[in-house]
């Protein structure tokens, strides 16, 4: 599709895998993005496949509606073979899926706009607050501070790529602006996705997944001179749910409600009305249950 | 399982979500009373309102405040007080109805807006 030469605008990346319709995720997202964000540049990775699914699924019209730029890349089929992660849709269904992440690290080139959000295709976008972002004097921002919706749920394992290292920067948002120091964070970020041995020997996370938090961590700590904490954060307030929760219903365009887990009792819920703050839904099956109402209130 | 006890779990489930809401709530405000110009954003609060205020009174007009990232952003004050007081109080409003809304609900459906059947 022709991208539009425009000055801001907001990236996502959609790959399915044998269960999880990101693509489907990515135009729910981009719709709330027009809606609540009012920004009509939206640039989407995706693959052959998962474009093709969407296409049957949702129908060009649609598509054509909420994304004005598609980019096609073919998928690398080692890694996608190699990347498993434990996907969880509550605690009752856990499965070990594929998860195809290996090309975030080129967002910073794939992207066609000076200023950039780029976000996760489940970070549901309920507010405005993200439009604070644009023209800010820091070129690159993200978050490493997140709340648990769930108020009274900690997990301190999140905190750190291990419980000794480096804090750990959420990638669920990045602003950034094309400029030199953003472009050499986004070199250092490949090279940790090129050489995970290496670095996954020096800063030791955990696991043997691929995740971009832990590259663009690394990126943060090391274009920071080696300090923690050395990248700004976003001028919002990361808000998570996990993929122990689930979705009761969307009520509108900015209004979902949530069941939550309860801490001490797994498989037992709580409710609670999550209205006009922007959210990240980790139980993606839960979002593709609601797709249909939410594409409804943002079309 | 025993009247009592059932009605005891019930209400502190309705606590828990009752302070949730609370919580949720709040952080909506927290994102509300966030405010950007000039390339910087700032946490609109009463002392950054009053320091504004006390500023337009010694006669000042362009004046530079740290921003919530510490870096210093020129603004004309008047303009700035203006619109952060404004913001202030529409978002506080807001929090005080929904706020008081929240608070005189007292079944976990109404919290919700939802009706008996949870729908």
């Amino acid at each position: 599709m022709k991208k539009e030469n425009n000055k801001r605008g907001v990236l996502m990346f959609a790959h399915n895998n044998t269960e999880i319709d990101y693509f489907r995720l990515a135009v729910v997202n981009a719709l709330l993005v027009q809606k609540n964000l009012g920004i009509k540049n939206i640039t989407v990775v995706t693959d052959p496949h998962s474009l093709a699914q969407g296409e049957k699924t949702l129908g060009k019209r649609l598509i054509k509606k909420a994304i004005n730029n598609i980019v096609v890349v073919d998928k690398d089929k080692d890694f996608k073979a190699r990347n498993l992660r434990l996907y969880k849709d509550t605690s009752h269904s856990v499965k070990h899926l594929s998860f195809y992440n290996v090309n975030r690290c080129d967002a910073y080139d794939i992207s066609p706009y000076d200023e950039t959000l780029l976000i996760d295709v489940d970070y549901l976008i309920l507010s405005d607050t993200l439009n604070h972002c644009w023209g800010h004097n820091n070129e690159l921002m993200m978050n490493w501070k997140y709340q648990d919706i769930m108020y009274e749920r900690k997990d301190p394992s999140l905190a750190r790529l291990y419980d000794m290292g480096i804090t750990m920067y959420w990638a669920t948002v990045v602003y950034f602006r094309k400029t030199e120091y953003v472009e050499s964070f986004f070199n250092i970020v490949k090279h940790v996705r090129n050489n995970p041995q290496f670095y996954k020997d020096l800063y030791k996370w955990q696991g043997t997944l691929y995740r971009n938090d832990y590259s663009f961590s690394i990126a943060a700590h090391m274009m920071s001179g080696f300090i923690d904490k050395g990248i700004p954060q976003l001028p919002t307030t990361l808000y998570k749910s996990f993929d122990t929760d689930d979705i009761h219903s969307a009520i509108d365009e900015n209004t979902i409600i949530m069941y939550l887990e309860k801490p001490r009792s797994p498989g037992d819920f709580m409710l609670t009305k999550w209205a006009g703050v922007d959210l990240h839904i980790m139980n993606k099956w839960a979002i593709n249950r609601v797709s249909n109402n939410l594409l409804e209130f943002a079309k | 399982m025993s009247t009592r006890l059932t009605k005891a779990l019930e209400f502190a489930n309705y606590r828990v979500t009752l302070n949730n809401q609370q919580a949720q709530l709040k952080a909506k405000t927290q994102s509300l009373l966030s405010y950007s110009i000039n390339g910087g954003t700032f946490t609109i609060d009463i002392p950054l309102i009053t320091f504004c205020k006390q500023l337009i009174d010694d006669g000042q007009t362009d004046v530079v405040l740290l921003d919530i990232h510490n870096n210093p952003i020129k603004v004309d004050v008047e303009t700035f007080y203006d619109e952060i007081q404004s913001r202030y109080f529409e978002v506080t409003n807001d929090y005080y109805a929904e706020y008081e809304k929240l608070r005189k609900s007292r079944k976990v459906h109404k919290i919700l807006d939802l009706n008996e059947k949870g729908e």
